[in-house]
């Protein structure tokens, strides 16, 4: 048997995150939510794709002057924002049994008379259709027996006042959907952190550990264990959402999607040691799981509100509401993703958020690790911040 | 040698340890007793880091226990800990992995341990569905799955049934053979008696008492004596030159008396109050010993 080494810090953060990612990945609430997450972006994908197909099709049959009634049909349904596509038949009989086939949807008969075969009867845009075809050759005609000429017609033309208007639709979009995912994902992490830290008080098990390594050790170990997962989960998510939306070509703008996800991706590295770090210190004021709710709702709130103000940044991401928020630690995550997407952001702007960001993270730590470890082996009842401070141990 | 040395602990206005040291021997084993609240749980886990003392210190073989000479030791908090949703294996081979063990070695001291102390077949059950006495096994695992060099237990035997304490008792005089100092609290005295090579009784922060529990016999010996008198009237003890009244119930007297004190007088005093029905120098047990301990306002011990 080999005897017992020392352990360095970083073996033992190893120890303790390792122990995280294997009791997390077995437990059935993770895997259950983690599944969710994963259908729902994959309906929404489906729900996208079905919308963006939308658009009404419809083949008609000719019997009779095809040379001039098609290109009138084309036009008619390009007005009515239908696709047209027009078949020749010979005869009648021809053209009937193509709608008895259902080939098409209908027939017109254009010899003497104008009539339109169809199976049961014509939907809404197929009599449209062929109605303003007929009308619009027989106007043309009747203006031409009565001597008059080309018409001249003054044409409208169009003038784009803003020619990337749905481009940025599309960017807000992708932007929402990030911070969607990633307010959900800090949600959830930061509760598994909370929960882990009231289960290792409650169990006791917080006093066999502390007499082999050190608070910070312990809370890192935690932290950087479930941030893996985490961040496993939120590159899945944006990996299959980015490919999918890829893959039905459902963006114009495929650069700036990676883009955003990426950035989505890197501010959740951000955004979830802040909050995990925040969860676990408040988590550890606590000795009992029905206790926990009442101490991390601070915190959650915190959340929700950067939350909003990151939808609120996808319509007015240049505003001053926005742009403050954006510097603010905490509130950074959810609304630099947004503005970066929707809006014009100077790379000065996104570095001075990082590293606002990156101090608060210290102080967090600093002063959650203290805390934390004062008030670890303390159990009953919900222990005050200050005495926590006081109690501190190492 | 594992020492503790003139350990004081205050918490707030409360002062728990007033000097608390006592030594313990490699390859014995030490009873810890005293009153709740005494201050023992406060005792053993300043010697585990997880009470800072305002003085004193815990050493081994010479050296203070910080973090690194604590991976050697093994230790049984009064408050059960263990991860209930873990499975009892995996549990023990995480603990063993924390004392330093490596993956291999962590996984096949876990499945010795967890064979040995006869939860074999639970070995994949999570901890919260074992009965409580079983939970306690698994957490014995998890202080001895290491090969600790020294064993700190706070309470081990509270909430075994009789074979369980049994098993315990051999589990820790086999380590005992190993040369491994033990140091157990306890409030069941007779188990304390049979199991430990010396005593420390703990009273008002300080050890009251310390030594084998032959040697706080001898020193108590000679000194109790007790003398039944139906007929007398309370107190009737009182004022003889050099003895204290122990206990005195309805004439049955214990009474202590110091070292040039003369039997003969009390004997005189006894017939002196009517019939004299008993009249002997007690053997007191470690139960007597440490009432005595505990109650006696100065100290006893050498």
């Amino acid at each position: 048997m080999s005897e017992p080494r020392s352990l360095s810090s970083t073996s033992m953060i190893r120890l303790v995150a390792a122990r995280e990612i294997s009791a997390r990945v077995r437990d059935k609430n993770f895997l259950i939510s983690s599944a969710v997450i994963l259908v729902l972006l994959i309906g929404t994908l489906g729900l996208q794709v079905a919308f963006s197909s939308g658009g009404e099709e419809t083949r008609i049959g000719v019997v009779g002057d095809v040379g001039q009634l098609g290109p009138a049909l084309e036009a008619q349904g390009q007005a009515l924002e239908v696709d047209v596509e027009v078949v020749e038949f010979d005869d009648e009989a021809a053209g009937r049994a193509a709608v008895e086939a259902e080939e098409v949807d209908g027939v017109l008969v254009a010899e003497g008379d104008p009539e339109l075969l169809v199976q049961q009867s014509a939907g809404g845009a197929l009599q449209a259709v062929v109605q303003g075809a007929v009308a619009q050759l027989s106007i043309a005609e009747q203006l031409s027996a009565a001597g008059v000429g080309a018409l001249d017609v003054p044409k409208v033309s169009v003038r784009a006042l803003d020619p990337g208007a749905e481009q940025d639709q599309q960017r807000v979009v992708v932007a929402i959907i990030g911070v969607g995912v990633l307010y959900g994902l800090l949600i959830l992490f930061g509760q598994f952190v909370a929960q882990g830290v009231v289960e290792e008080k409650s169990s006791r098990v917080v006093e066999l550990l502390l007499a082999t390594m050190r608070p910070w050790q312990l809370l890192a170990g935690k932290i950087v264990g479930l941030g893996l997962l985490g961040l496993a989960q939120i590159v899945v998510i944006a990996v299959v959402g980015v490919a999918g939306a890829l893959a039905f070509d459902l963006v114009d703008i495929p650069g700036e999607l990676i883009g955003t996800a990426v950035s989505v991706v890197l501010w959740f590295v951000l955004g979830y040691a802040f909050y995990a770090a925040i969860f676990a210190v408040a988590a550890s004021l606590v000795s009992r799981q029905e206790d926990l709710a009442a101490v991390v709702m601070p915190t959650t709130l915190v959340l929700v509100v950067a939350f909003l103000v990151g939808i609120q940044a996808s319509a007015d991401p240049d505003g001053a509401l926005a742009a403050i928020t954006s510097y603010v630690p905490g509130l950074s995550p959810l609304v630099m993703p947004v503005r970066q997407a929707a809006g014009d952001v100077a790379v000065w702007e996104i570095a001075l958020a990082v590293v606002l960001m990156l101090v608060a993270i210290t102080g967090i730590v600093r002063v959650g690790g203290r805390i934390y470890a004062g008030a670890l082996l303390r159990t009953g009842g919900r222990i005050k911040m200050r005495e926590a401070l006081r109690a501190e141990r190492v | 040698m594992l020492e503790f040395d003139g350990l004081h602990k205050s918490f707030g206005s409360n002062r728990v340890l007033e000097g608390v040291g006592f030594a313990v021997a490699p390859g014995t084993m030490f009873g810890f007793c005293g009153s709740n609240g005494a201050g023992k749980t406060t005792t053993m886990r300043i010697a585990m880091g997880l009470v800072r003392p305002d003085a004193g210190e815990v050493r081994w073989q010479g050296s203070p226990l910080d973090l690194d000479a604590r991976r050697r030791v093994g230790y049984m908090p009064e408050e059960r800990g263990l991860y209930p949703k873990m499975k009892v294996g995996e549990q023990v081979a995480y603990f063993a992995r924390l004392h330093g063990l490596d993956a291999a070695a962590a996984t096949r001291a876990a499945s010795v341990w967890v064979e040995r102390l006869g939860l074999g077949e639970r070995r994949g059950d999570p901890v919260e569905k074992l009965s409580l006495g079983n939970q306690q096994r698994v957490q014995l695992a998890a202080a001895l799955v290491s090969r600790p060099e020294v064993l700190i237990l706070d309470e081990p035997f509270s909430g075994l049934d009789p074979v369980g304490v049994d098993s315990l008792a051999e589990a820790l005089l086999d380590q005992c053979r190993r040369g491994v100092p033990v140091v157990f609290s306890s409030h069941q005295l007779d188990l304390v008696e049979r199991l430990c090579d010396s005593v420390g009784i703990l009273a008002r922060g300080r050890i009251v008492a310390t030594g084998t529990v032959e040697e706080l016999r001898r020193r108590e010996t000679g000194r109790l004596l007790r003398v039944v008198v139906p007929d007398a009237a309370a107190h009737w003890a009182a004022g003889l030159p050099g003895v204290r009244i122990v206990s005195e119930r309805a004439g049955d007297t214990l009474l202590e008396l110091a070292a040039d004190a003369d039997d003969q007088a009390v004997l005189a005093a006894a017939v002196g109050t009517g019939r004299v029905t008993h009249f002997a120098w007690q053997q007191p047990s470690l139960v007597e010993l440490f009432r005595e301990a505990v109650a006696a306002p100065q100290e006893v011990a050498a």
